[in-house]
């Protein structure tokens, strides 16, 4: 065997190639397009009621779980369960904060809150459609009494102008619950520079405990090799 | 198979978090300074392997690769098994800081057992005897992890028989797919560099 007496680098070299293999074969098992495992539950409101969305971190549905809702004080409103594609509605009980537990299988569990704010503004939101509606009255009737020369159906250039403005002020306030969702959907926790952050955690103890190690192991050391 | 924070309640996880610190204290005791960069690889492996997930089956499963670790490491899988699933509690929010104890028992524990159970005749010089027991390892670790996830859960109310169910379906592709993995990582070792499994035995 060639196996001699390696010296404690060689070994410790030898010992580093070969586990990097493994950490390659790990990354380059299945493919990871959808990646892993913790519950997310999310809820938003549209008009008077609540929906709620379970989905596993890979994008899986949670079907039949149990959810709970709790009002600000904690006390439990209604319990249900979600169905196939992981949702579960329900009529807004009360208007106060709700506290929504989602109970997954395997011991997985998710919480979301929606302040009682965001409840109203929900409710808000369905009126947009009669606040432009009443605007839109409103230029007609200015139209038929004031405009001189302009005959009825026409726009004058001071209404063309006010147009984009109206249709933009519609667009905001139909938007405005949407908004909240893109911006508060809560992501699954998962990226590359974790990932690579993590892996560099690791190492960076093994770098410590390696330092210190062989700091107290020259100090040993240090007579031995001198007698 | 994280269990999440704020299921198990007081007791469990206290028992959890004392079993981790047993094992992990044997686990340091019995740690070789020349292993240390392949603990720490291993573990780095165990860290990412949570974000392999395998489409097949009713649930969300992943890999887990705790009966490797097991294989390689023998009871230093304790504190590395830890840091990882530590660090995936941290930065990917998968399962919790209050369940890591019970955490990783559930992962660790398997892993010890298996390591016991085939080590030995992994390292054995049959080929045939050896390539099953590696699968053996991946495929048992990955079960044990099952029932145990299905014993820490059973003092939240439910009952035994029909989670372990539940976690062992779900979990049955993850036990073919790491018993295959084992396999082929073993066989390699065995082939390239026979002395990361004798190491293990050199220092039991």
């Amino acid at each position: 065997m060639p196996k001699g007496n390696p010296s404690r680098i060689d070994r410790l070299s030898r010992t580093i190639w070969s586990s990097q293999l493994l950490l390659i074969l790990a990354l380059l098992a299945p493919t990871s397009h959808a990646l892993a495992h913790r519950v997310v539950l999310f809820a938003y409101v549209e008009g008077d009621t609540v929906f709620t969305e379970s989905y596993f971190s890979d994008g899986k549905r949670c079907q039949n779980s149990r959810i709970e809702v709790f009002d600000a004080s904690g006390n439990k409103l209604l319990e249900g369960k979600t169905d196939k594609s992981g949702e579960f509605s329900f009529k807004r009980p009360k208007p106060t904060d709700l506290r929504m537990v989602l109970t997954a299988s395997m011991g997985h569990k998710d919480e979301y809150v929606i302040p009682a704010g965001e409840l109203s503004k929900g409710a808000e939101g369905k009126t947009w459609q009669s606040d432009v509606h009443e605007a839109g009255k409103k230029v007609f009737q200015e139209e038929k009494r004031g405009a001189k020369g302009a005959p009825v159906g026409q726009l004058t250039r001071h209404e063309m102008e006010q147009i984009p403005s109206l249709v933009e002020d519609g667009l905001d306030k139909k938007l405005e619950p949407t908004m909240g969702i893109h911006v508060e959907r809560p992501s699954t926790g998962v990226s590359f520079i974790r990932v690579i952050g993590g892996i560099g955690f690791i190492f960076g103890i093994m770098g410590i405990i390696l330092y210190f190690r062989s700091r107290r192991g020259r100090e040993k050391e240090g007579p031995l090799h001198g007698s | 198979m994280h269990i999440s924070e704020g299921v198990l309640s007081a007791p469990v996880l206290v028992t959890g978090a004392a079993l981790t610190a047993g094992g992990c204290a044997i686990g340091l005791k019995k740690l070789d300074y020349d292993r240390i960069p392949q603990v720490a690889i291993l573990t780095s492996a165990f860290f990412v392997a949570s974000l392999i997930h395998i489409p097949i089956g009713p649930s969300s499963v992943h890999l887990i690769l705790n009966g490797l670790m097991g294989l390689l490491l023998g009871w230093p899988a304790f504190p590395a098994i830890l840091i990882a699933l530590f660090l995936q509690a941290l930065l990917f929010q998968f399962g919790g800081i209050t369940s890591l104890g019970v955490n990783t028992f559930n992962m660790a524990f398997p892993a010890i057992i298996c390591f016991y159970l085939f080590a030995y005749a992994v390292k054995g010089g049959n080929n045939l005897i050896s390539m099953g027991a590696a699968f053996a390892c991946g495929f048992t670790a990955i079960l044990l992890g099952s029932l145990m996830v299905a014993v820490s859960l059973v003092f939240t109310g439910n009952p035994f028989l029909g989670v372990a169910k539940v976690v062992v379906a779900a979990h049955l592709p993850v036990m073919v797919i790491e018993g295959l993995i084992t396999l082929f990582s073993a066989g390699f070792l065995k082939k390239l560099k026979p002395e990361l499994l004798e190491v293990v035995h050199a220092k039991r």
